[in-house]
């Protein structure tokens, strides 16, 4: 149960790093030749932290995963 | 041949520490980094030949990798990532075109932590307990105008109404959360960005800045919402470089 805990914070972590990485920061205008083919991650993985979020708060209130 | 440029770092206090530390360090797919000097700034860049072999997930995250690891040795301001230019000279010229911004941005950031807040609610529970409180204490226009006959009619302005004070009621709820967050960290002189409802789940997702020194009793404060709130799941992330406290575009 505590390794699925800490999976589950480190989904959260990443999508954090990728918010700010991908969306804010300094932005520089006419030099920028790149852009993130795989910006739908960020959206799979707000929906990845959401459900990671109920699971944590299953997990506190003392029901498991598997019972999902 | 371009460069990658990971962030802009004030060198006021000590020009030779940023080429020491950058020795010891690897930018994205393994390559050296070095600095672009100009005045007391400097770009913290990498060379890179080919620009679409770096796109993706795992390279945005060893490039925010290298971001934090400057981070908590200097101040900065982090780029976001793609931010590429074509040569050392132009890197050169950016810095000077926009040296009061940066400069004005890195003063801000000085010393600071970003954290990240974001309070999460059950959002079944919570609209289910406002319409309890709403069905409870009825505003007076809950009542249907008595011109309306109509029982159709009659009942769909009172769903449209209950609607309308349960929306009322929620917006209400996380204002007062938020008026609790802020009075909190306003003690510890924080600067704070605060959107509500970004998602039926997420009322609330802020950012901070505030002093390095600070940290620990931000963390209790936000453990003593928590406790205020048992019904909300508050998640503080942090510490982060300054990301969401860069208010300029390069020009």
């Amino acid at each position: 149960m505590h390794d699925n805990v800490v999976d589950r914070c480190k989904d959260i972590t990443i999508l954090e790093v990728l918010d700010r990485v991908l969306n804010k920061g300094v932005i520089l205008t006419g030099d920028i030749v790149i852009s993130v083919a795989d910006v739908d991650l960020v959206y799979l993985g707000v929906k990845l932290m959401l459900s990671s979020v109920e699971t944590m708060e299953q997990l506190k209130s003392g029901k498991s995963i598997a019972g999902k | 041949m371009e460069q990658m440029i990971y962030a802009l770092v004030s060198e006021k206090i000590d020009h030779g520490k940023l080429a020491a530390s950058l020795s010891g360090m690897q930018g994205i797919a393994g390559v050296n980094l070095y600095a672009v000097l100009f005045n007391q700034i400097s770009a913290v860049v990498s060379d890179m030949s080919r620009a679409s072999q770096i796109a993706g997930k795992s390279t945005a995250i060893e490039y925010a990798g290298v971001i934090e690891t400057l981070s908590q040795q200097f101040t900065l301001l982090p780029m976001r990532f793609g931010s590429i230019m074509q040569s050392n000279e132009a890197i050169i010229h950016m810095l000077e075109r926009n040296y009061h911004d940066i400069q004005q941005n890195l003063l801000k950031v000085e010393r600071k932590y970003e954290f990240g807040l974001k309070v999460f609610c059950d959002s079944e529970t919570l609209m289910a307990e406002l319409r309890e409180k709403s069905e409870a204490s009825p505003l007076p226009s809950a009542t249907p105008a008595p011109e309306i006959k109509n029982s159709e009619s009659r009942n769909w302005v009172n769903k449209k109404l209950k609607e309308h004070r349960l929306e009322e009621l929620l917006v209400s709820y996380i204002d007062s959360v938020i008026e609790d967050i802020t009075g909190q960290l306003d003690r510890l002189k924080t600067i704070s960005k605060i959107k509500k409802m970004v998602t039926p789940t997420t009322i609330i997702d802020g950012v901070f800045l505030l002093d390095k020194a600070l940290k620990d009793e931000l963390i209790h404060a936000v453990g003593d919402l928590q406790n205020k709130f048992p019904g909300l799941n508050f998640i503080l992330t942090g510490p982060w470089p300054p990301y969401n406290f860069v208010d300029f575009i390069v020009k």
